[in-house]
């Protein structure tokens, strides 16, 4: 399921002119295209130069905040955005994602995890090879029957629980906030109801985890929501 | 230097109490005074001569009239008037006494030795009887005189030891300085019975008056204190300085340092002390001054221990992250510079090795960061609903090797509320307790995590338990465990100690306790309760 990194161009925006050396090379030997700014302003006017197809954006910029950079780049294009922060930042995080990134990640992080989001954010913008089913471990989901199997058994979801299933996996391998979950699902209203979720969530996994204590797909971002994770590691126990 | 502005700056909050207690001295004051006021330090002039020499008079007269209508024989009533003579000696001074035994002797020769109402003596033994009678009179009113003047200068140096003794007394009690000083104040107040006020010195050189005091300082006062203070000497009445002052000024010195000046105001009309009385309020003044510079230094001694504790926990901060930091970046250089080896297996172990000391470096600088959070005060728990599956699951990732191949059990109850907190700050929590456990136990017991919701004091709580089958933990690190750089005695070369400050820090700002224990089977076990609250309802659907 990997794509060809090849056919992409990635801009990484950081100040720090050793992470830039090194995620080059790390993009680099996947085979992506890589371009830099060590600015916000930098950044921005690489962007407008030539559209990449995902930006690697740090939060913590000299010149312009994090934030800025990522509310200027939306009113351009809708460009996958991967932002860096830096450990104890859960505010700018959850603040990075409602305005607009695709997902994150926080430093210090390995190679390996940047790929697997690269990848899952790259995915999105790749034409969809099937809209009808999805499968992800045992499970199997047939949306034009609206039926869900595990291990080849029927699994009885209730509308709410399907709801959340489908956003999932819209949102593949990609972070949601309990604000943008809670919206979809229950509406403006409901955006401060945290409650809703864990309640849900645990039915979810209680249905379709092997083990509801150790997920293995539907993954908590502690303090700021949920992951679906279409391709579990193995090695994550 | 005097740095007496710490207490001229709790001036202000004089207590209460303390207060009330200087009403009641007042009053003690105030009835001692009248019983016996001779004993003050100077006397008013109430007992005017004249008033005894008029008491005599009367005595002897009445006595006089009483024995003219009494069968006694001149001999008897001669008795009569030496005993009155000497009972006089008790109330009034001695020129008094000379005069009623003048005047008794002339009474009695005059009204009943015979010849009766004539000054003549009948005979020589009237005469010899008469003489006897007034030197007896006279060294009898002497000697009671005496032995009454004895009596008050013993009263008066009891009085005087009393009250240096209760001033060291105040100052011994552990109290504020400044509430030493206001005891001295009341007991000047007692011992003189005069109004007294206390100037102060400050840091600054200023003098500042004491708020115990009675007596109110005006300008001219405020200029002659600050006077005796730059001169060290006394002034006001009776002095050198300022001899027409109505108060005496006294600098309260000792070993050359003024720590400030006693003012006692001497009242309208009354006697000025003498040199005796001088010397005793100048001892006193030495007293206090005294006293001052002793707990000036009791403080000063106490700073230097608190800046030695603090330098050595800086000491012990600085040698223990120093080290912490150093060996995984000697690590990682080591193994950098090692790096172009062709041999592939020793390239994988050093790929190991850089793994490794990141981790470490990443830990130290994570268990930093939340102290200085802590510390800083600028740790706010943003509290949400959160699931103890997640945050026993996080908690477990982010230990991450050290819990490889341990057993680790989690017993939740299947109908586990949510509990309301910060998920990532329960999340280090959980880690670091876990961390703890795997690293002091040994690696083929298991760890069990319990939760669940329970009743305590009355409230309900949810409690995540962390329990290990370790040695336990030893009784005197019971004491110090929360604290930081607290650490155990075989702990493993490395760590900081930092791990329970934080997790201790980390639920109380989420309102929450944490207990440690060893387990009666053995092992410790370490209890996170935070307060239970109930959600609201959540949208049911059952299509």
């Amino acid at each position: 399921m990997t794509a060809d990194p090849a056919r992409f161009k990635l801009l990484v925006i950081d100040d720090e002119i050793q992470i830039r050396r090194l995620l080059r090379l790390t993009l680099e030997e996947a085979g992506y295209g890589v371009r830099e700014a060590d600015s916000g302003q930098r950044g921005l006017a690489e962007c407008r130069r030539e559209i990449p197809d995902a930006i690697i954006l740090d939060l913590g910029l000299p010149d312009l905040a994090g934030i800025e950079v990522l509310a200027r780049l939306r009113t351009e294009s809708a460009v996958p955005v991967l932002v860096l922060s830096i450990f104890g930042q859960e505010g700018s995080k959850i603040a990075a994602l409602d305005a607009g990134a695709d997902d994150y990640l926080t430093k210090p992080f390995s190679g390996g995890e940047l790929l697997a989001r690269l990848r899952a954010l790259l995915r999105r913008v790749k034409p969809a090879v099937s809209t009808n089913t999805f499968n992800f471990g045992s499970i199997e989901v047939d949306f034009t029957r609206r039926h869900v199997a595990k291990k080849g058994i029927p699994v009885k979801l209730t509308t709410m629980e399907y709801a959340l299933l489908q956003l999932f996996i819209a949102h593949r391998d990609k972070a949601l906030t309990h604000r943008q979950m809670l919206r979809e699902l229950w509406g403006p209203k409901a955006e401060e109801h945290t409650h809703y979720l864990r309640t849900y969530m645990l039915r979810l996994r209680r249905k379709l985890e092997d083990q509801v204590d150790n997920p293995k797909f539907f993954q908590t971002e502690s303090g700021i929501g949920y992951r679906f994770v279409s391709e579990p590691r193995d090695a994550t126990a | 230097m005097l740095p007496v502005n710490l207490l001229s700056a709790n001036l202000v909050r004089l207590p209460h109490a303390f207060r009330k207690s200087a009403a009641l001295l007042s009053r003690r004051r105030l009835l001692w005074a009248s019983r016996c006021d001779s004993d003050r330090c100077w006397e008013l002039p109430k007992s005017s001569p004249v008033r005894e020499y008029v008491e005599v008079l009367a005595v002897i007269g009445l006595l006089t009239v009483g024995a003219a209508f009494a069968p006694l024989n001149h001999l008897a009533v001669g008795h009569v008037y030496l005993l009155a003579v000497i009972l006089l000696c008790m109330r009034v001074g001695p020129g008094p006494v000379l005069f009623a035994a003048i005047s008794s002797a002339l009474a009695w020769n005059y009204f009943f030795i015979p010849p009766r109402f004539s000054f003549q003596l009948l005979d020589y033994d009237d005469g010899m009887l008469l003489g006897i009678y007034f030197a007896v009179a006279i060294i009898a009113g002497q000697l009671t005189a005496r032995i009454r003047l004895q009596e008050r200068h013993e009263r008066r140096q009891q009085r005087q030891a009393t009250a240096l003794y209760q001033l060291t007394h105040a100052f011994a009690g552990g109290q504020e300085l400044d509430e030493a000083l206001g005891a001295a104040v009341y007991q000047a107040e007692e011992l003189f019975g005069a109004r007294v006020a206390m100037l102060v010195a400050r840091n600054d050189g200023a003098l500042s008056l004491h708020p115990a005091g009675s007596f109110p300082l005006g300008k001219p006062e405020r200029e002659i204190a600050v006077w005796v203070r730059d001169h060290q000497r006394t002034a006001g009445r009776n002095t050198d300085a300022y001899p027409e002052w109505a108060a005496l000024f006294v600098p309260m010195t000792w070993a050359g340092l003024t720590s400030g000046v006693l003012a006692i105001e001497i009242p309208e009309g009354a006697i000025a002390p003498d040199r005796d009385q001088c010397a005793l309020i100048e001892t006193f003044a030495t007293q206090i001054a005294m006293l001052v510079e002793r707990e000036q230094l009791r403080a000063a001694a106490e700073r230097e221990k608190l800046l030695a504790e603090s330098d050595r926990l800086h000491r012990t901060l600085f040698d223990s992250v120093s080290h912490e930091l150093k060996t995984p970046l000697a690590i990682l250089r080591s193994a950098g510079e090692q790096m172009g080896t062709t041999n592939e297996a020793k390239r994988i172990q050093l790929t190991a090795e850089v793994r490794l000391a990141t981790k470490r470096l990443d830990h130290l600088v994570a268990n930093l960061l939340n102290q200085t959070r802590l510390e800083s005060g600028t740790l706010k728990p943003a509290l949400d609903w959160c699931d103890v599956r997640d945050l026993i699951h996080a908690g477990r990732w982010l230990v991450g090797d050290a819990l490889v191949g341990r057993s680790l059990v989690a017993e939740i109850p299947a109908d586990m509320p949510l509990l309301l907190a910060d998920a990532p700050l329960m999340e280090q929590v959980i880690a670091n307790l876990l961390h703890n456990a795997a690293v002091h136990t040994p690696a083929d017991q298991p760890i069990v995590v319990t939760t669940g919701l329970r009743e305590h004091g009355g409230r309900n709580q949810i409690f995540i338990k962390i329990t290990d089958r370790g040695p336990g933990l030893a009784p005197e690190l019971m004491a110090n465990l929360f604290h930081k750089f607290c650490r155990g005695r075989s702990t493993r070369p490395g760590g900081l100690g930092l791990g329970l400050s934080i997790v201790r820090g980390f639920v109380h700002a989420q309102s929450g306790e944490v207990v440690a224990e060893n387990n009666p089977e053995g092992g410790a076990s370490f209890c996170v309760c935070l307060p239970h609250t109930t959600h609201g309802s959540v949208p049911n659907d059952d299509c």
